[in-house]
């Protein structure tokens, strides 16, 4: 260890390349042990819809775990005070639990699907199917440039190596156990690498507060948090950090291949036990590691450079000692890789299904072996454009912007689309660019907002609060508690919100995209005489891949494929 | 704020993710030792 320009410590160059050896060389001994000679394409993307508890749950929580969520939690703490990461961490984790009944409803109509697009191109056809892989498609790729940045940034800040060498390392590591495997390999991967995070997260946290003051950190460093940062009911952080993340709770949700790929591939009785784990792994362990900046707030600490997504290395290199800096190290790593493993798997299971199986090949003629060739060549392409734009440090963030729109103004459609047979694909199409739309100008305050026009804006807002709630609701409880729950929202928050509500444009704009896309689909629904029979879905998404394989690969039948 | 409650509305997050941790590696290990007993893959 020597110290760097900054007065923080950094590891050796050595010790670096030992401790990224010793993770991405564990990691790829374990895709050896069971990796086939032959992998079944079905299986390289759902792991043949059969994935025990204490894999998937671990591979759900290390997946919704990637580093930029312990950075913004952190940032959370450090911005908003002792809310902070209750506001970043809760939310983030009721991602994972609202979306199981969803996930039992989709998986009972769709047991054999490999993606949700995939799901929709059966219930609806391909615009509905396009627009929503489109969507998975760029939010995977900003999620996997994002972990490269954080990767590339990470090993900067503890090493003599260069940002490109880091991001080189990373990139190189992660492609090299994913490639044959595929999804197998990501979900083997990610089960291991929960227990190296969160037994870091176990022990970092811990010492870093002690290390940092304990206790009397708390009287000592009072005088730094302003009155609404040492509130525990602060409206500032609930209405800039909160709120917002509410309303996209069912949007990255939906909106997220990765999650869709595991409720395809987890036991399907084991669904909700899974995903309710899930949400208490990410929740502790999101929470926990804010804290990280909550501390630096009551220490006084200035983030380095002005940059508080460099608080958690530079937290870690200030309180601990170099063994623990090591462990520290592994469990951002783990969090960058077992989250850029999954997208990886997800991007090549949607160009795989949605690209090849549904639009390229001929109508039941897809052939297992292009389509796993098509897969390995997708997690190359995939991992090489992340490096690319990882390496021009393109502010790609500002692109999830679109992106949540985009799944906020996809979420009733979507969800709409598995229980009511009166939706069709014009209403599904027309409702989602229509609530884009609208969103953009109110996102961007592109028009002046006093007057008339901001009444409405917050009309739509109130009716998107209800919207967001009675979604909830219908989730769990039905249609009826779902209606009650909405009206109550609507009337419950109307009085506060109306004429006030616009000056929060990230909030009342993703309030705008749920309103419009709701309000648009149902009113070109509700008349029709339309009907759907929901079996015929299961009818028409089957395996592609329908040569049995044995223990070690072999295959012993070349009978290629049955999807209708 | 009280900084006892504060101490412990740090420390008790490690506590939670300490128990998720117990409750995923018996899972883990239950699934492998099955996986060896039948002779299959485990995944």
């Amino acid at each position: 260890m020597a110290p760097d320009g900054a007065g923080l410590y950094q590891l050796g160059g050595w010790t670096i390349i030992g401790l990224l050896v010793l993770f991405y060389g564990g990691t790829l001994l374990m895709t050896l042990f069971i990796s086939k000679k032959n992998e079944n394409a079905d299986s390289y993307m759902t792991a043949g819809n059969n994935v025990g508890f204490g894999i998937s749950a671990g591979s759900m929580t290390a997946t919704w775990i990637w580093a930029s969520s312990m950075y913004a939690s952190a940032t959370s703490g450090y911005t908003y005070g002792i809310s902070g990461p209750i506001h970043y961490g809760l939310w983030g984790a009721l991602m994972i639990l609202f979306i199981y009944p969803f996930g039992k409803r989709i998986r009972a109509v769709a047991p054999k699907a490999h993606t949700l697009a995939e799901v929709m191109h059966a219930r609806h056809g391909k615009s509905s199917q396009l627009m929503l892989a489109g969507s998975n498609i760029v939010g995977s790729i900003i999620s996997i440039t994002s972990n490269f940045i954080a990767g590339g940034a990470l090993i900067t800040l503890l090493s003599p190596f260069s940002f490109n060498q880091g991001i080189l390392f990373i990139g190189g590591g992660i492609l090299l156990y994913s490639l044959w495997s595929g999804f197998r390999a990501s979900v083997l991967t990610d089960a291991a690498q929960v227990f190296a995070m969160l037994g870091a997260v176990v022990i970092v946290i811990p010492v870093v507060f002690f290390a940092a003051g304990g206790t009397d950190m708390f009287v000592t460093g009072a005088a730094n948090l302003t009155p609404q940062q040492s509130d525990f009911f602060s409206s500032d952080a609930f209405l800039n950090q909160g709120a917002p993340y509410i309303a996209a709770v069912l949007a990255y949700a939906i909106g997220n291949q990765t999650i869709a790929q595991r409720l395809f591939a987890v036991r399907e009785d084991l669904i909700k036990k899974t995903f309710i784990t899930a949400t208490v792994g990410y929740g502790a362990t999101i929470i926990g590691i804010g804290m990280m900046g909550v501390m630096a707030l009551y220490a006084g600490i200035v983030p380095l450079d002005g940059d508080t997504n460099k608080l958690i290395p530079q937290m870690a290199a200030t309180y601990l000692s170099p063994v623990l800096l090591g462990i520290f190290l592994i469990m951002i790593i783990g969090a960058l890789s077992s989250t850029a493993d999954s997208d990886l798997s997800a991007l090549s299971s949607i160009v795989m299904t949605d690209v090849y199986g549904q639009n390229i090949a001929k109508k039941g003629e897809a052939n297992p072996k292009t389509m796993l060739f098509i897969g390995r060549i997708t997690m190359v392409l995939a991992t090489g454009i992340g490096l690319y734009f990882a390496s021009k440090q393109l502010d790609i963030l500002d692109l999830l912007v679109f992106v949540g729109a985009l799944w906020g103004a996809l979420v009733f459609p979507v969800i709409a689309s598995f229980y009511w047979q009166k939706v069709t694909n014009r209403a599904f199409t027309i409702s989602v660019l229509a609530a884009l739309v609208v969103f953009l100008p109110v996102r961007f305050a592109w028009l002046r907002f006093d007057g008339t026009v901001g009444i409405m804006v917050d009309v739509l807002s109130v009716i998107g609060i209800g919207v967001v709630l009675g979604l909830m609701a219908f989730g769990f409880f039905g249609l009826k508690v779902a209606k009650i729950v909405a009206a109550v929202a609507i009337v419950a928050a109307a009085p506060f919100s109306i004429g006030f509500l616009h000056n929060y444009a990230v909030l009342s704009g993703s309030l705008v995209a749920y309103a419009v896309s709701t309000l648009v689909c149902y009113f070109m629904c509700f008349r029709n005489k339309a009907t759907f029979d929901f079996a015929s879905i299961a009818r028409t998404i089957g395996d592609f891949d329908t040569r049995s394989d044995t223990a070690d690969g072999q295959i012993e039948e070349l009978t290629t494929k049955k999807q209708a | 704020m009280n900084e006892i409650f504060l101490t412990l509305y740090v420390l008790v997050w490690p506590v939670v993710v300490l128990g998720v941790l117990w409750v995923l590696g018996r899972a883990f290990i239950k699934e492998i030792l099955q996986a060896r007993r039948e002779g299959r893959s485990l995944i």
